[in-house]
């Protein structure tokens, strides 16, 4: 059965076809809602709320774009949506984020490059960060990018330059490893 | 400008690198798909309707009284309640936001509640914010708007699980009360049901935009 099959079959209200769309979608959703809230309960509920928006919209689904565009569209809508507001609630807290703090802290206080590239990344401003991790993480094209952010692929082509410069500074003492 | 700023060898080495960045742990497919059938056999969209506007104009009054002061920029104003006029308390726009106030920040409590409870201790602020949402949660019981078939069940399941949270005790070392009190949240499904009646998200997110990249 093709998409536009299983499509139909869903908004015929099919039970079995929303389970099958389901199985060969959540996946990418899952992963990508994991590694942009980078907590699993999180993840888990941003999956799940894609999805139950997905299939009470699916009627409103024209078919200019592939399912998994609209799909990724609609997670990282829910994802971001859903930080920004986990974001909002915790300002009073002394660990919230920074966007502006990507900087270059001493090697000798963190000396693991994985903990480093974490703070590095979650330091990176909301829309730098969501392309970096959609294209260098987990292999989008700037085209699908663009769909699923509703940006020009010029601009995610930029976004992503300018968090990998940011990177570039907040990771400097690392050059070693990239410099021979 | 960008083009200098390129270097093969670095994007392949951090590319590299952040694939340890978030590692997603396998899907839960049926977990998440169990949940994602009960929601939406309990979908709950609120919707307005002329009959539910008295209850929520009384859950308004306590909502932008107490609720927004005390949860935004203005912690201290919480002592000066903000006493809507009748004629705004009645306005659409005042339903609106009450509901979607209540209904975003108990979600929003309730999530960070989960994070909270990781770290086994609840700080103390959070615990009023809770109570007051009880205060409203219970408000909107005592109203027709609990005879709503579909809001019913959500209220009484946010009843319970903000009642709990707090009764718990201030000190630490709570986690296996905390941890009960989640699997209440899990199993109920109480924050997707919670979700997915906040009112409709924009189509498109705004901050790539607001980045002022063109």
């Amino acid at each position: 059965m093709d998409e536009t099959q299983l499509i139909a079959r869903v908004r015929a209200g099919d039970s079995a076809a929303e389970r099958a769309l389901y199985d060969a979608h959540v996946d990418r959703v899952y992963r990508l809602a994991f590694r942009l809230a980078g907590d699993d309960t999180l993840a888990q509920d941003f999956t799940q709320e894609t999805f139950i928006r997905a299939f009470d919209r699916l009627g409103s689904f024209r078919g200019d774009a592939a399912l998994s565009t609209w799909l990724h569209a609609i997670t990282t809508t829910v994802v971001l949506n859903g930080l920004r507001k986990m974001k909002r609630f915790r300002q009073r807290e002394a660990d919230i984020d920074d966007a502006q703090s990507v900087g270059v802290t001493r090697r000798e206080a963190e000396p693991d490059l994985k903990t480093r590239l974490k703070k590095a990344i979650d330091a990176l401003p909301e829309g730098y960060r969501t392309v970096f991790v959609m294209h260098d993480v987990e292999g989008y094209t700037h085209e699908e990018i663009g769909a699923a952010l509703g940006v020009e692929t010029g601009t995610s082509k930029a976004q992503l330059s300018r968090a990998r410069a940011k990177l570039r500074v907040a990771l400097s003492d690392f050059a070693g490893e990239w410099v021979p | 400008m960008i083009d200098q700023d390129e270097d093969p060898k670095f994007e392949q080495w951090l590319k590299d690198a952040a694939k340890s960045y978030h590692s997603p742990l396998p899907t839960p497919r049926e977990e998440m798909w169990k949940r994602i059938e009960e929601a939406r056999r309990n979908k709950q969209v609120i919707e307005i309707r002329p009959w539910m506007r008295w209850a929520l104009a009384a859950a308004a009054v306590l909502v932008i009284g107490i609720g927004i002061g005390r949860w935004t920029a203005h912690p201290r104003a919480v002592n000066a309640p903000v006493v809507a006029s009748a004629d705004s308390v009645r306005s659409d726009v005042a339903y609106q936001v009450a509901a979607q106030q209540y209904l975003t920040r108990t979600e929003v409590l309730l999530t960070d509640f989960r994070a909270q409870s990781a770290r086994g201790r609840l700080d103390p602020q959070f615990v009023a914010a809770a109570r007051d949402l009880l205060t409203t949660t219970r408000l909107m019981l005592d109203s027709p708007a609990a005879n709503d078939p579909r809001l019913q069940p959500l209220l009484e399941d946010l009843e319970l699980v903000l009642a709990q949270i707090t009764q718990l005790p201030a000190e630490p070392g709570r986690k296996n009360e905390m941890d009960w009190i989640n699997q209440g949240l899990n199993q109920r499904s109480v924050l997707t049901r919670l979700r997915t009646a906040t009112p409709a998200i924009p189509a498109a997110p705004a901050p790539v935009r607001a980045q002022g990249v063109s």
